[in-house]
């Protein structure tokens, strides 16, 4: 127990100067650091509750893309059936999440299960040769039911929340400088963290809005008083759409569908009228797909109005008084300098594929991180001084100066670990390290208290030692094992900065254990060694 | 070299009778358990808006709050809401107090059927609407200068989910526990270090019911922490025990408890003692964010240490622990 072999010497010391190399960066001023080897630029990485920031749960509504995705199943079922022949059906709507439908004709339920056979597969282009889309079922004798796959439904989902991310990044931070957190969480949601956000309902704006846009020729029906009355109740043909316009004046009947949609576009940015030097608007490009269409649909509609729509209103709704060909245009429709700004950018940035909700929130200001750091520190220190005190009243001042040592070692071990594994230093962390603090010692304790017992039972120093050590090793193991699963356990189910405890915590336990059986054994063995002590100062 | 030890706390082989004072131990300790059982089924917990949902926003008014902000408050519709002034962070040069205001908000995203927003795709929670009246509403009364410094809103959804996995993680925590002892002692150690650690979980519930502190994550990982701590004093009391019952094989049982538990006292004290002195630091100069979780942890080893001696130890008196099973077999007997 108290032989050391030189190589083991080495280790144990070099471990140590390893661990006093990756603290040490902590200690020194940012602007210094700047100038060292980056492998040791590495320090603790402080929480969003510590440096102040904005912290977002986000939900990720899959329902309606789940929605919209059994909608346009059931248009393919129409699709696949009018193009078998015209095949009839008494009904064919949408049920739990299920097209369901029933065939009017008993001549045609074969050739219509043969045609539900040939309902187009949706094709992802990410995914080449992807799973069966659809699966179809024959209720009864001339009833069926198609739904989605599990697999495709998945790979929805998937895809919904690896789009919204890649948005929600370019929406938030367009020119990529700020360190962003933007990970999965869960099934459906996403976690936000901005460091240091200071213009939150800003950044929440911008989670607000999905940035839908899309150009649709308006409806004449518009001009006629019956049908808006109709159409502003909900009634129209299938082949229109209903919107409000986004200043609140009335609203258009518009065609439904669209090729030209905000995957159109190609880039965004604000300016101003090229006549009205007054009026911000947004110029946008079109890439060159959209360009040809929009090229054809403008040559094909000379007269006609077209609107605008963003999120489900109209902003503007100009005439084609000339085919644009260019591909490029502008936006008009009352803007400030700044909602222009914010228009571009979140075009720029692309449509959400679903709406996000805000479940929780936490914002820190960097002040009140500032403040807890220093608390933290003096409380630290304070514990430090308190317990060293202790434990020299206590030991004496051989033994209670080994035990510090192992201490001090223990907190910059700690230190070491936290910047090396780049994990993040949380206000509750602070408190695992302070406890550490208080705890740490124990394990020193324990041994002291056996070596104490061992040499009151009339064992010569050396072997009170060395049985001491021997005899306190399963208690220290077993004491700290039950503690570790406590933390893991914390780790395991705990979030955000709960999380950050548990990490603390566990280290500290490994560390403490470490110093004090291992660390503090050298040292006590080296000054046996040297001394050869009659007596114990214990 | 002459070294010094000015402290011997306790004499080198203390004759406590923790062990004759069981009976009494035992009363007081259901006692305690019954009263924080009521305190905590009348009076409930002041939970947290991690657990109940709701909205904590501090407001600035660039000067001293005026002092009619709860009435304010209370006219915009949130009668349950509690409002105080706070200090500004002192690392600001801020010279004037904000306002907290708190909010408890269980509803859930009721609002998808009556939709009656016109701003149709803004998918809000009623915590981010509540948010946003409160807002709005203080600018109303006391002028466009009202900011918000910061704000935490957790909706009914996500403080579901945060009540189960607390519950989950103290649960999981105290099963892992006992398989772990289970296996390196005897069964009857695995049930009685579980029984303290649920007397020590129970009473601090009950302190916290009945000082009203506030209830929320951070309280979960104390709790944790306690039983991590509470647990570890029992395990080195247990250790010893198993260790003398090999040593003394004539000697009673009840008097193989208390010389472990008288064994060990020095170092339970020891480390309650250094413990302690680190939290109590903790508690008066660690800030606001971490008083209610040191004050659980000061609770914590103070319940902890107590349950070590008096509740884990005769737990196996009760539980009729025998010698001779397997009491570690992977230790040399010197």
């Amino acid at each position: 127990m108290l032989y050391f072999s030189k190589w083991k010497t080495i280790t144990i010391l070099g471990l140590v100067a390893l661990g006093f190399l990756f603290a040490l960066p902590n200690a020194i001023p940012k602007k210094k650091l700047e100038t060292w080897p980056p492998s040791l630029q590495r320090t603790i990485n402080l929480g969003l509750d510590l440096q102040g920031g904005a912290h977002m749960l986000l939900e990720v509504d899959l329902t309606s893309v789940l929605e919209q995705e059994t909608e346009n199943l059931r248009d393919s079922v129409r699709g696949a059936l009018q193009e078998a022949g015209r095949i009839r059906t008494e009904y064919l709507r949408v049920e739990d999440g299920a097209v369901v439908g029933k065939f009017r004709n008993a001549d045609e339920v074969n050739a219509g299960y043969a045609a539900l056979d040939n309902v187009p597969e949706q094709i992802d282009p990410r995914q080449l040769a992807g799973p069966k889309d659809s699966r179809i079922e024959r209720v009864g004798t001339d009833r069926f039911s198609v739904t989605i796959t599990d697999e495709k439904l998945e790979a929805v989902k998937e895809r919904t929340i690896d789009q919204s991310i890649e948005v929600l990044g370019r929406r938030i931070d367009p020119n990529g400088t700020t360190e962003l957190t933007l990970v999965k969480e869960g099934k459906d949601r996403i976690l936000l963290q901005v460091p240091g956000a200071k213009n939150i309902d800003e950044i929440k704006a911008r989670i607000n809005k999905t940035a839908n846009l899309s150009f649709h020729l308006v409806d004449p029906d518009s001009f006629n008083a019956g049908a808006m009355r109709l159409a502003s109740e909900g009634r129209m043909k299938p082949s229109q759409a209903f919107y409000l316009n986004a200043d609140g004046g009335g609203g258009l009947i518009v065609e439904r569908r669209t090729k030209i949609t905000g995957e159109c576009l190609k880039s965004a940015s604000e300016g101003l009228h090229p006549e009205r030097q007054n009026d911000p608007i947004v110029n946008f490009g079109f890439n060159l797909r959209c360009t040809r269409l929009f090229s054809e649909l403008t040559v094909r509609n000379m007269g006609q109005q077209f609107a605008v729509v963003l999120d489900e209103e109209i902003i503007t709704a100009p005439r084609i008084n000339n085919p644009i060909t260019g591909g490029n245009g502008f936006i008009e429709g009352g803007f400030t300098l700044q909602s222009a700004q914010e228009l571009a950018l979140l075009l720029n940035a692309g449509s959400l594929p679903a709406k996000l909700k805000i479940v929780e929130e936490r914002t820190v200001s960097a002040e009140l991180g500032e403040d807890s750091i220093n608390a933290g520190k003096i409380a630290s220190i304070i514990g430090l001084v308190g317990v060293a005190i202790f434990m020299w009243l206590s030991y004496g001042l051989r033994f209670g100066t080994i035990a510090n040592m192992a201490l001090t070692i223990n907190i910059m071990l700690i230190m070491a670990a936290l910047s090396l594994f780049g994990s993040t230093l949380t206000l509750p962390g602070i408190a695992g390290i302070i406890l550490t603090i208080g705890m740490a010692v124990d394990a020193n304790v324990l041994i002291f208290e056996r070596i104490r017992e061992e040499a009151h039972n009339g064992r010569p120093p050396v072997n009170a030692i060395e049985t001491g050590y021997r005899l306190s090793l399963a208690p220290i193991l077993d004491a700290n094992i039950t503690t570790f699963i406590a933390a893991v356990v914390l780790y395991l189910v705990g979030s955000g900065p709960i999380r950050g405890f548990a990490v603390t915590l566990a280290i500290g336990i490994v560390m403490s254990v470490f110093t004090a059986v291992i660390v503090a054994r050298l040292f006590t063995a080296t000054w046996l060694r040297s001394r050869r002590p009659k007596a114990l100062p214990i | 070299m002459k070294d010094i030890s000015l402290v011997k706390l306790l004499p080198m082989e203390p004759k406590i009778p923790f062990i004759s004072a069981r009976m009494i131990a035992g009363v007081l300790s259901v006692i305690l358990i019954v009263a924080s059982m009521v305190l905590f089924a009348t009076k409930n917990l002041n939970y947290g808006i991690d657990f109940t949902g709701g909205v904590v926003a501090e407001m600035d008014f660039k000067e001293q709050p005026p002092l009619d902000i709860r009435a304010a408050v209370a006219d915009l519709g949130f009668e349950g809401a509690t409002v105080q002034n706070i200090d500004p962070p002192k690392s600001s040069d801020v010279k004037y107090q904000y306002v907290r205001v708190g909010l408890k908000l269980q509803a859930d995203d009721a609002s998808s059927g009556s939709d009656d927003t016109v701003d149709s795709d803004a998918a809000i929670n009623p915590q981010q609407a509540a948010l946003i009246r409160l807002t709005d509403g203080l600018r109303e009364e006391y002028g466009d200068q009202v900011e918000r410094r910061s704000q935490e809103t957790v909706s009914g959804k996500v403080s579901g989910e945060l009540r189960q996995k607390g519950l989950l993680a103290i649960l999981s925590a105290l099963v892992m526990i006992m398989i772990y002892i289970a296996f390196r002692f005897e069964w009857q150690f695995a049930v009685g270090a579980v029984a303290a650690l649920v007397h020590d979980v129970l009473l601090t519930i009950g302190v916290f019911s009945l000082t009203g502190i506030e209830f929320n994550l951070s309280i979960i990982a104390a709790i944790l922490t306690i039983v991590g701590y509470s647990l570890n004093d029992t395990v080195i009391v247990y250790d010893r025990i198993r260790e003398n019952l090999r040593k003394y094989k004539k000697m009673p049982m009840p008097d193989v408890l208390n010389l472990s538990i008288n064994d060990t006292l020095s170092r339970t004290i020891m480390t309650s003692v250094t413990t302690l002195l680190a939290l109590i630091a903790l508690y008066i100069l660690g800030g606001d964010g971490l008083r209610g979780f040191s004050f659980a942890m000061i609770w914590g080893v103070i319940v902890g240490t107590y349950s070590s001696i008096f509740v884990a130890s005769p737990m196996l008196l009760l539980l009729k622990l025998k010698r001779g099973g397997n009491t570690g077999g992977e230790r040399k007997e010197d």
